[in-house]
């Protein structure tokens, strides 16, 4: 497993006099679905073609394994690469593109017939083997890539905004059938992506870069959602309203004091070197972890009133905008009931209600 | 329906008509009087191909044939071979393509003045080798742009997908570019071979007294004042012309040789 | 480094190297001869003398009256051809590009085949309809208009209807690219607005196909500006044009020197007025 990991050490990139990377150090663990999520010229475009060879760091290694691959040649690298617009070969058909992995290196021909069927099997295509590309749909085109990539089951594969150019069903079908495929072949699968619901979907664990090639964080999904590392991370990923405060700390636990708002219980990281008494702080609290509601409720730590400005019907749940003090306040309700006990309408006065434990206590 | 109205509705079809005939009434008599019986131009003494007898027999059109021809392929495989290697192998360079276009820019005799005060400086003997790197020269201003755009229209990260699969650069070339570039090598080669042909200026000036191509000799032929037997050549280079172009309809490459803006 | 990364370094540097014959043979073969022509026109070595040294003598010959006409001639045809060949051919053009449909391939074909004949031979083909015993003429004494043939051959108007002749395909092509593209809404939006078949002519067509004009424009006017084959067998030498002039000075009189400062001199006018036309093009219709 440790023979596909993926690690870069103090990459520094410039690109077209722009500096992309200045200090780059990332690891991804060996045969698992790793996302990397950024928004656009973030660099992780970038950071995959330096993995993939198609570019060089300034200075830093990059490591497989234990191997150094920095300076390898693109063909040398057991590293494969499925491309944003698929680039399969037109003037060859299906099968030739699928087995031009396998051509090159001249493998006998009905090893390589065997090959083909089984690549194709796995993406579900086996029945389009003598197409020629401009016949194939979005979807299949994507699908022949994929086939054509692994056929020589590469150590590392990576993607590059694979389903950008699918249609929203076909998409999340492909999510599944991703996560299938790299159970079914055990490679380490990099995905990089803009799309924040495909990379919480398809990865095992993720990172997240900001617009300055910076890593913001990296964790399993779970981690990245409910612990954010910066505000930046917390508004990337998923909805959630932002409170700029002062804490403060004492032997009762910890507060944090925001303007027009009031003072709330919270829960603060405890050995941070950024928090003690009167520290400036932002709290972050996302929509589903607040109750609202217009009678009142105990039970919980926290609580504001505010004035309904906004409903969002969206089926399965309801999003309200919240006006309380000087701030417009996100929540998410699932819609439970057919006929719901309470109905909260436009300019309705109600109760917000959240636990000190449902807030996350960042720095900036 | 009244005038005005008339002439919108068959003025264009008239105009075009007009200048169909414009364009043809010359040439249908230069065919004609290839047939000619009489060996005085202009005046018709019946019908015979025996110019076009005299024309296969002539030696001094075969050897002027013969010349061209050479020119013309060395010309060609050596400009569209530059500027295949140049495409691919320069494409970082590509900013710096335009300096290939300035041979069709100016008047051509600049040009071939220009190379023969070249050749002259260096004194090197006028005659095939000179005539083939004039004749590069022009080609390579009308190959590098069909061969370039040709290579911008591919999947920009063909080369990519190719070497990342495992192949090399050699193989990478052999299997993925030079297949898909073939059309647009095929429409230059055609292109230049074409223009060498029939070439006079810079022959004209760059290949010296003793080798002599045809659009030379043609030259010759009229400054004496014509011939039946230039009509009969005339009416052979027609023909030839014909084909040329039906071969380019065939091969649907009209876009490459329609001038864009 | 092991073997392999030194091989495909080699190989990246080897990949360089094969893109420069090209560069390499346009420097010598068009820069360098340039060069040589300005480089001629303005340096001369006295006896004894190892480095050249410069003079404007070369030119100071020019600035006679003969070559201000010969310069004038030929701007004038170049761009009296141009013009014409405009005229001419946007029309066709636009027939060939919008109007005809069945019989677009067939038309285009026949455009295209006198221009696969050498221009040469276009010229002779001229002899037959111009000379004294030409279609013309003959066709005017059959019907009784005239009683001597008259004198086409050997004169500037058969040079000139035999310039539009042979350029006439260079402005139709670029127009005719630039008007099969030519999204047909523009034109409905125009009529839809209220433009009858004028105002959307000028006001939207014409403008739209500028590209074309210009690239056809520039096609024709500096080939001819520099033509000589076409006044020399058809106009029978008669008048000096720039292109003859120069011929004359560099095969027949070998006056290398003042030949070179003549094409400078005629090239520098040439672009200083192609650019000046671009320019009022542009002006007019951008």
């Amino acid at each position: 497993m440790e023979t596909k990991s993926i690690k870069l050490e103090h990459v520094k990139k410039n690109y077209r006099d722009e500096e992309v990377f200045q200090d780059l150090n990332l690891f991804i663990p060996g045969g698992k679905f790793f996302a990397i999520l950024g928004p656009s010229g973030s660099g992780k475009t970038t950071l995959l073609r330096l993995i993939a060879g198609f570019e060089k760091p300034d200075t830093g290694r990059i490591y497989l394994g234990n191997q150094d691959i920095t300076d390898l040649s693109i063909f040398e690298r057991r590293v494969n690469t499925v491309f944003q617009n698929y680039a399969l070969f037109p003037h060859l058909n299906v099968f030739e593109n699928v087995a031009y992995a396998l051509t090159i290196r001249n493998v006998p021909k009905d090893e390589i017939a065997d090959r083909v069927a089984q690549a194709l099997k796995m993406v579900h295509l086996e029945k389009l083997m003598y197409r020629p590309i401009n016949q194939l749909s979005g979807g299949q085109q994507q699908r022949i890539a994929l086939a054509r990539a692994v056929i020589n089951r590469p150590d590392v594969l990576l993607l590059d905004e694979p389903l950008a150019a699918l249609d929203l069903k076909l998409r999340e079908r492909m999510l599944i059938e991703l996560i299938e495929l790299q159970d079914a072949l055990g490679s380490t699968f990099v995905y990089i992506t803009h799309d924040q619901s495909e990379a919480l979907t398809v990865s095992d664990s993720m990172a997240i870069m900001n617009s300055e090639g910076e890593i913001a964080q990296v964790g399993t999904p779970k981690s990245i959602y409910e612990f954010p590392a910066s505000s930046f991370v917390a508004k990337f990923v998923g909805t959630t309203n932002m409170f700029k405060g002062t804490l403060r700390v004492d032997e009762n636990g910890e507060r944090i004091v925001i303007d027009t708002l009031g003072d709330f219980a919270v829960v603060a990281p405890k050995d941070k070197s950024w928090v003690y008494d009167k520290a400036p702080a932002l709290m972050s609290l996302r929509p589903e972890k607040i109750e609202i509601s217009k009678q009142p409720i105990e039970g919980f730590a926290n609580h504001i009133a505010g004035t309904v400005k906004n409903i969002v019907y969206q089926g399965s749940s309801t999003r309200y905008l919240i006006e309380a003090g000087d701030y417009v306040i996100h929540v998410f309700e699932q819609n439970e009931e057919h006929f719901p006990t309470e109905v909260i309408d436009y300019d309705d006065t109600v109760n917000l209600y959240w636990q000190k434990e449902n807030v996350v206590i960042l720095e900036r | 329906m009244n005038v005005r109205s008339f002439f919108s509705a068959y003025g264009l079809r008239m105009w075009v008509s007009a200048f169909f005939l414009f364009l043809y009434i010359p040439i249908v008599v230069l065919v004609i009087f290839s047939f000619n019986e009489s060996p005085t131009l202009y005046q018709w003494g019946g019908f015979s191909t025996h110019w076009y007898a005299e024309l296969f027999q002539s030696a001094e059109v075969w050897q002027a044939l013969r010349n061209s021809l050479y020119v013309a392929s060395f010309a060609t495989f050596l400009s569209v071979t530059m500027s295949l290697l140049l495409v691919y192998f320069g494409s970082n360079l590509r900013r710096f393509f335009p300096l290939f276009y300035g041979s069709l820019v100016i008047p051509e005799v600049v040009l071939a003045v220009g190379l023969l005060g070249f050749f002259s400086l260096f004194t090197v003997m006028l005659g095939f080798s000179t005539l083939i790197v004039g004749h590069t020269l022009l080609g390579l201003g009308y190959a590098v742009p069909i061969v370039s755009s040709r290579y911008d229209e591919l999947e920009k990260h063909l080369t990519e997908a190719s070497l990342d699969l495992g192949a090399s650069y050699v193989q990478t070339f052999f299997r993925i570019i030079l297949p898909l570039l073939v059309p647009a090598l095929v429409a230059a080669a055609i292109l230049v071979f074409v223009i060498s042909l029939d070439d006079f200026m810079i022959a004209f000036f760059c290949a010296g007294g003793t080798t002599q191509t045809l659009p030379l000799y043609i030259f010759s032929v009229v400054r004496a004042g014509g011939s039946p037997m230039l009509n009969a050549l005339s009416t052979v280079l027609l023909c030839f012309g014909s084909m040329l172009i039906m071969l380019i309809a065939a091969l649907r490459m009209r876009k490459i040789f329609m001038f864009g803006s | 480094m092991n073997n392999k990364s030194v091989r495909t370094q080699f190989a990246k540097q080897f990949s360089f190297f094969m893109a420069i014959p090209a560069f390499v043979w346009v420097f010598i073969c068009f820069y360098i001869p340039l060069l040589t022509i300005i480089a001629r026109s303005l340096l001369t070595r006295s006896p004894g003398e190892i480095i050249p040294h410069f003079t404007p003598d070369y030119y100071a010959q020019l600035f006679e009256l003969k070559y201000f006409h010969v310069i004038w001639r030929s701007l004038l045809l170049a761009f009296g051809t141009s013009v014409s060949c405009l005229l001419i051919g946007y029309p066709v053009a636009y027939f060939l590009a919008r109007k005809a449909r069945s019989a677009k391939n067939i038309l285009l074909f026949f455009l295209m085949l006198p221009f696969a004949v050498n221009l040469l031979v276009q010229a002779y083909a001229w002899f037959f309809v111009l000379g004294k015993s030409g279609l013309i003429n003959q066709a005017l004494m059959m019907l009784g208009l005239i009683s001597d043939p008259l004198n086409i051959l050997n004169t500037p108007v058969a040079v000139y209807i035999g310039m539009i002749y042979c350029y006439v395909p260079f402005m139709i092509m670029p127009l005719y690219a630039v008007l099969e593209k030519l999204d047909q809404r523009f034109v409905e939006a125009s009529f839809d607005l209220g433009a009858d078949w004028f105002k959307t002519m000028w006001r939207v067509v014409l403008p739209l196909s500028m590209p074309g004009i210009v690239t056809g424009f520039f096609l024709v006017f500096i080939p001819v500006f520099g033509e000589f084959v076409i006044p020399n067998l058809l106009g029978g030498n008669k008048q000096m044009f720039v292109g003859s002039l120069i011929s004359f000075y560099f095969l027949i009189t070998r006056n290398l020197a003042v030949g070179s400062a003549f094409t400078c001199l005629s090239g520098i006018i040439v672009l200083t007025a192609a650019v000046f036309t671009y320019w009022r093009l542009k002006k007019l219709w951008a």
